[in-house]
This record gives structure tokens, sequence and C-alpha cells, in this order.
């Protein structure tokens, strides 16, 4: 059984090898900026008052800590913005692709229901990617603190404590975890209204999936005068999964210090205003919907 | 009961039009059957209802499924290639192994490797590095690796040489095909297998015309060549086709005796091409 549906994503991850490939892609290109900018500070030596992630004798703690978390928001947003896409394109991708390239009777001749085959591309919309993506801003952090350290120690610093221990990482981390993946069930609707598209469309996914989306709230906009749909779904923006959503108060009005408290990142994520947001549950029936009727699409369709 | 496929009054409509009205019929385990019919036939129709790949009214069972609403349990015991089956063009031989061994319960991955290796189908090709002919040896080796009760064979061979069809074909019976399976095949070209099948189905606009073994067909059936005085007494035995060849006259009888032939001409049991084309064009009348 989980042989079973570990086939069927490992499928996914044969068929999109951008789900992979994106992450590593990113990974590769802060390094490299990263590494690009150590080498610019150290050629400015001591008059930059700004050693990246610090040099012993430049940086404060807390500016390092600043610094630090400055960076790790950072890359992590550059990989939920791309993994953003990404899911959105997959979704797309998903159910269209077997039926451009024909195979579906192929897949269809093997013991899997449509519904297996459907969820198996939610789950790995909803679960997979977020999962590969948080993966990579991990490997992404672990790759960059290491070449810092080594610049850090070049520059006789302790890089143990400079760098490892002046910010909490498993916080940071588990907080990246729940970040994303409280981010994708909340972007649902949008995940299952691509699915069902991606099931549906004869030609032009894309377009078919984005026109609605323009067109509604200007239909509105005319004939009724009002934007509900505007508001409800483009206003899906916000995650309402922090305490305040003013990242710029994190930090202290003095630049590069960040305050005692808010250096876990764990601290400004709460799960339970997250859990009781009707938006989110009414989204995961909306998505469920869009499923439902992508999985129908499938089975009942019969244009090979 | 021995029959794997149970059939009665089914009948699949496309709006106004009937693709498959009201078709009745049985296939008994261990048969090789034909399904034979000019192009819109509904042929494909037909197999795709077997295979519960579309819905359709009256009472449809393939070894005891609903196919439609039971079609994970149905393909653990059937395999089907279609020319419009294809494989995925991106997907390697090694992962498509990999993924049908996980999906498959009577799949033997020892099988497939051992048919691979009579072919130059390598494990680390990718799909759309094989030619049309190697993706077809893949797709029956996987296939013929699978331990199932019913094949389904929809235009196997469609643009395939000679001699990949001629291969596909020998494969299939000495390799494959043993008393407990079950075969049902359509294809344009009926001499090819005309010799392999054990049943004969046809079906013309929705319809079977003919449903009948091979070996009844030629006691059923006879073709007459005659000229002159033969070809005027065998005329009035009610001939249901007649053409013309090298001057003599060729006539097929449905039904009567070879005993009234004697001394009239020569003698054949007919082939299925001919006994198609003269039952389709009856049809028409």
């Amino acid at each position: 059984m989980i042989n079973h549906y570990a086939a069927l994503i490992k499928r996914e991850f044969w068929e999109h090898r951008s789900i992979w490939i994106t992450p590593v892609a990113i990974s590769t290109i802060v390094t490299l900026g990263v590494l690009t900018m150590l080498m610019f500070v150290s050629g400015f030596a001591k008059e930059l008052d700004l050693a990246i992630f610090g040099a012993q004798n430049i940086a404060s703690d807390n500016e390092r800590q600043a610094a630090l978390t400055g960076f790790f928001l950072g890359t992590s947003w550059v990989f939920l913005l791309a993994l953003g896409f990404l899911t959105g394109f997959y979704c797309l991708d998903s159910l269209y692709a077997e039926r451009k390239d024909k195979s579906i009777l192929f897949w269809r001749s093997l013991p899997v229901t449509d519904a297996e085959t459907v969820i198996s591309k939610l789950m790995t919309a909803l679960v997979v990617i977020p999962i590969v993506a948080v993966l990579g801003i991990i490997a992404t952090h672990i790759i960059n603190l290491i070449v810092t350290s080594i610049w850090v120690a070049s520059k006789g610093g302790n890089a143990g404590t400079l760098i490892w221990g002046s910010v909490p990482l498993l916080d940071n981390w588990a907080a990246a975890f729940i970040v994303t993946l409280a981010g994708a069930v909340w972007m649902s609707p949008f995940i299952g209204w691509f699915l069902f598209i991606s099931a549906y469309a004869k030609r032009m996914p894309l377009l078919l999936a984005f026109m609605p989306i323009f067109v509604i709230p200007m239909l509105e906009g005319i004939f009724l005068r009002s934007s509900v749909f505007a508001e409800t779904v483009l206003g899906r923006g916000g995650l309402p999964l922090f305490r305040s959503m003013d990242f710029d108060a994190m930090f202290e009005e003095e630049q590069w210090r960040v305050s005692e408290d808010v250096a876990s990142l764990l601290n400004h994520i709460d799960i339970v205003k997250f859990l009781t947001t009707p938006s989110l549950w009414a989204g995961i029936i909306v998505c469920g919907l869009f499923v439902t009727a992508a999985i129908y699409v499938r089975r009942y369709r019969d244009d090979s | 009961m021995t029959s794997l496929v149970n059939a009665r009054g089914v009948s699949k409509k496309f709006g106004a039009v009937r693709a498959v009205d009201n078709v009745s019929f049985e296939i008994e385990k261990g048969k090789i059957l034909g399904l034979i019919g000019p192009n819109g036939a509904g042929k494909t129709t037909l197999l795709k209802a077997v295979l519960g790949l579309t819905d359709c009214e009256g009472d449809l069972s393939v070894l005891g499924f609903d196919p439609f609403r039971q079609r994970k349990q149905l393909m653990q015991n059937i395999c089907f290639i279609a020319d419009v089956a294809v494989l995925p063009r991106w997907i390697k031989v090694s992962q498509i192994l990999d993924y049908v061994e996980a999906i498959h319960p009577n799949f033997s991955r020892a099988r497939v490797e051992e048919l691979l290796l009579q072919t130059n189908v390598r494990s680390n090709a990718k799909v759309k590095e094989l030619s049309k002919g190697m993706v077809t040896q893949l797709h029956l080796s996987i296939i013929m690796a699978i331990d199932a009760k019913l094949l389904v064979l929809d235009e196997p061979t469609l643009g395939l040489d000679i001699l990949f069809r001629k291969e596909f074909y020998a494969n299939l019976l000495n390799d494959y095909f043993d008393e407990e399976r079950t075969i049902l095949i359509t294809t344009h070209q009926v001499e090819e297998i005309e010799n392999l099948l054990t049943d004969v189905m046809f079906i013309n606009d929705g319809k079977i015309l003919l449903d009948s073994s091979m070996d009844a067909l030629s006691d059923t059936y006879v073709e007459v060549m005659a000229s002159g005085e033969g070809a005027q007494k065998a005329r009035g035995l009610g001939p249901i086709a007649e053409t013309e060849m090298f001057g003599k006259s060729v006539m097929l009888f449905e039904g009567v005796s070879r005993e009234h032939f004697e001394g009239l001409g020569e003698i054949r049991i007919p082939s299925v091409t001919d006994l198609f084309v003269a039952k389709i064009k009856e049809a028409r009348k």
C-alpha cells in the first residue's frame, strides 16, 4: 500500500523534474551570491561596519543576529516565492500533460483509480513540494553557514559561537516548515482550481486558469459595482499565521538589531489563530470541491 | 461459468449517435476473439466499455466486475495495448518498470527483464529515444510479464513494419497464450490474425453482424469458385455475395451444406476478410 502511493509520488518527481531542479538552482544562486558578498566585504576589511554574518571584532552579537535572521528570512522568501510559482505551473500541467502526450490510456491501463491519481497530484502540491522547499531552505542555510564559518575562522573568529550559536537554527527551521506547509494549505483553493483546469482544459490551461481571476472582478465591478470576488479571492494573499504581520517591527529602529524575543522566528507563529480562521476552512472545502470535479473529469472524459 | 465477459443489451450513445447499439455477447476463457469492423463501427467504444474506460448502458460484467465502477480491481487482471495508449515519452525504461512493479500485484520484474534482453531496448534509455517498434516491444514485454486473465489488444501493430508484426504475434502465441488466458483483439489487418483466432465477431454500426467460433465458420460458410453452367447452378442456391475473379464467379454461401456444390466448381473455406466484406455489404443493403 505504501509502495503503491510512493510509486505515484515518484512518478511526479520523474515527470516534473522542476520540483527538485528549482530548489537546487535557487540554493546554488544564493550560495554564489553569498560567496561574492563575502569576497566583496573582505576587500573592504574593517572599514565596513557590516560584516555580513560577523567577524568577531566588528559586529555586536545583536547586529550579527539581525544579519543572520535577515539572511534567513530573505532566502526563505525566495524559496517560497519560487516554489509558489512552481506549484501553480505544476498543478496546471499535472493532469494536462498526460492527455497532451496521449499517455493517459497507458496510465489508466494500470490498477490505479482516477481518485488515487488526482490525489497523488494534490498531495505533491500540498505536501511534497513544501517539504522539498523546506529541505532546500535548510540545505541552503547549512551550506552558507559553513561557507561563512570558513570566512569567519579565516579572520580569526570562533565560528561555533559567532555563527552557529547566535540564532536558534532549529526553531527557525521548524518555523520555515510550518509557514511553508500552512502557506500551501492556505492557498489550497487555488491548487484545487488549477488541478481542475488541468484536468478540464482542452488547450491553454494557463490562460483558462487565469482568465476568470481577471474577468470576474471586472464584470462584477461593471454590473454589480462591488468587489466581493476580488476581496475574497485575490485578497487571500496574507497568511493569517503570524502574531503581527509587521516584519519591520522585528528589527529595532537602529538598523541591524533584532530584539531578543524575536530572534526565534517560531515566536511569531500563532497556529491557533491560523486554525481558527474561518476562511482557511472555507478554502479547504473549495479545494475539495475542485479536486472532486477534477477526479470526475478524468474519469468520465473520453477524448482519446 | 467460464465466461469472462458477459454483455447483455450494452449500448453507448454519443449524442444522437449509437456507437454501440444493444449488443449482447459472451467471451469464454481460453479463447482468442477477433473483433472486426470498419472504421467507426463501434469497436473501440465497445473495448473501452469492457476496459471500464467509458460508462455504458445495459449489463456488462468482466471477470465478474462492473468495469466502469471497479476499474482498479479489473485492471489487476486485465492488460491492454491500444494504438492510442502510448507510453509517456519522458520516462526511462527502468522507471516504467519500477512503476509497474510497485503498482501491479501480478507483475514479474524478472520476466520482463528476461523478455527485454531479447530486444534492443536498454533499461537506461528514455522512451523518446526508442523507435516505434522498440516502444511496442517494451509495451508488449511489460504486458507479457503481467499475469492477467484477459488481454485486450486494440490495433496493437498499427504503424509497425511487417517484421515486427510477425514477431509480435509469434511472441504472443508462443510466450503468452495458454488455456488460462483469453485474448480480445481488434485490427484492420485481418489476414494477419485470422489463423490465430479461435472466435470471431463482426461489428458494424454498433451492431454485431456475426459471432461465431472459427470452426463453426467453416461449417456454415462455403466459398465456391465456378464458371459457366456450374456458376449458374450455384447461383440458384442463393449466394450472399458474388464477385468476379479471373473470369470466374466467386460465390459465398451461408448455411448451405457442401455436398450441394459437388461438381459445380472449386469449393473453399472463405477467408475471414471475404466473409467480412460480404457481411458488411449485406448489412448495408
